[in-house]
């Protein structure tokens, strides 16, 4: 740590690691900065004041100017959240085919004259197991991500931005099968699932970035 | 080993004190962080370096005790300069006397001792007639 932005440097990493918020870490590093650099025209460098432990010394100044910390977390959001949409939407297609499927054939019988178009029927079949896996995810969080900071809004995000991601992955997907002429060849159906999971990821931290934004930014729905 | 327990010992003193010291030195000229770094070691603590001032002035400004303002230097870009508010001269005023209180019985509690103990060293010293039965 030989000058001043090498300590400013140590100092954001430190706080970075924190969680300590954007805004957060430009204000306490401004301020450092310019004591640093007002010790230096008296000839004392940034080592010299603030000694070997630099981290050290950036915690505890996090510490004393009580700055918001929301640690990001990304990674435990994601698994718990794509857990909750795996057990999620198992839960609804079980659901779907074996009750309200057969509930459904019991109920109405349609005539032969009607006939239902495909894409609706397919779209109302995957889009109840889509919304059964959005609030798997958004439950799974909400319930076991509780004690961190910003779950709340972070759920909230994720309740509207895995749908969107859903109606973008979905034409992706099915647009990649119809190239490959509906192929079921290991690669073919990885690469879709590939397709539908990065959605899903891109939707979880896009949800975790947009709540741990400032203060008066919440998500509220 | 002495020397350790007396630097411990005077550490833990100091951690109840510190920021009612820095209000009292920033109460007689306001200063930027390392000058008032300097002050203290000028009153005569020596062990209190910048990574304890710094952010105990930061707590300072956060409760409004102290605010900063900019002012020109002789030599570079303008400095940060920080100054006790009138919540911070209020609070050190009311530190002031709950430290001089503190400080009186203190003294009473170890003047006590003296007392007792020098009586005491005293009594052991005059010889006694009484036989043991």
């Amino acid at each position: 740590m030989d000058t001043i932005d090498d300590a400013i440097a140590t100092a954001d990493r430190t706080w970075r690691a924190q969680g300590v918020s954007g805004a957060d870490r430009a204000s306490l590093a401004a301020d450092l900065r310019a004591d640093l650099a007002a010790a230096a025209e008296d000839g004392i460098g940034p080592a010299e004041l603030l000694g070997p432990d630099v981290p050290g010394f950036a915690r505890r100044l996090a510490d004393e100017a009580g700055v918001r910390r929301a640690p990001r977390e990304y990674l435990r959001f994601l698994r718990t959240s794509i857990a909750g949409s795996l057990l999620g939407g198992a839960a609804g297609f079980a659901l779907i085919t074996m009750v309200v499927h057969p509930l459904l054939v019991a109920l109405f019988d349609l005539p032969r004259s009607v006939k239902v178009p495909i894409l609706l029927a397919a779209g109302v079949f995957y889009g109840a197991a889509v919304a059964f896996a959005v609030a798997g995810s958004v439950a799974a969080v909400r319930i076991r991500l509780r004690h961190l900071p910003y779950t709340r809004n972070t759920a909230n995000a994720m309740a509207v931005l895995i749908p969107a991601a859903a109606l973008v992955a979905a034409p992706l997907a099915v647009g990649f099968a119809r190239l490959t002429g509906y192929s079921t060849s290991p690669w073919v159906v990885l690469t879709e699932c590939a397709l539908v999971v990065a959605a899903h990821i891109g939707a979880v931290l896009l949800a975790r970035r947009w709540a741990l934004r400032e203060p008066g930014t919440s998500f509220a729905i | 080993m002495v020397v350790a327990e007396d630097g411990d010992r005077q550490t833990q003193l100091l951690r109840g004190a510190l920021d009612m010291c820095l209000l009292a030195l920033l109460a007689k000229e306001p200063a930027h962080g390392y000058d008032l770094v300097r002050r203290v070691e000028a009153a005569g603590f020596e062990a209190v370096g910048y990574g304890t001032v710094y952010p105990l002035l930061t707590r300072m400004r956060r409760l409004g005790l102290v605010a900063d303002e900019l002012q020109p230097s002789p030599s570079g870009p303008p400095r940060k300069v920080y100054a006790l508010t009138d919540a911070g001269t209020a609070r050190l005023d009311a530190w002031r006397r709950q430290w001089r209180r503190f400080v009186e019985i203190v003294d009473a509690t170890l003047t006590d001792q003296d007392t007792s103990r020098a009586s005491g060293d005293a009594g052991a010293d005059t010889p006694t007639d009484t036989p043991r039965s």
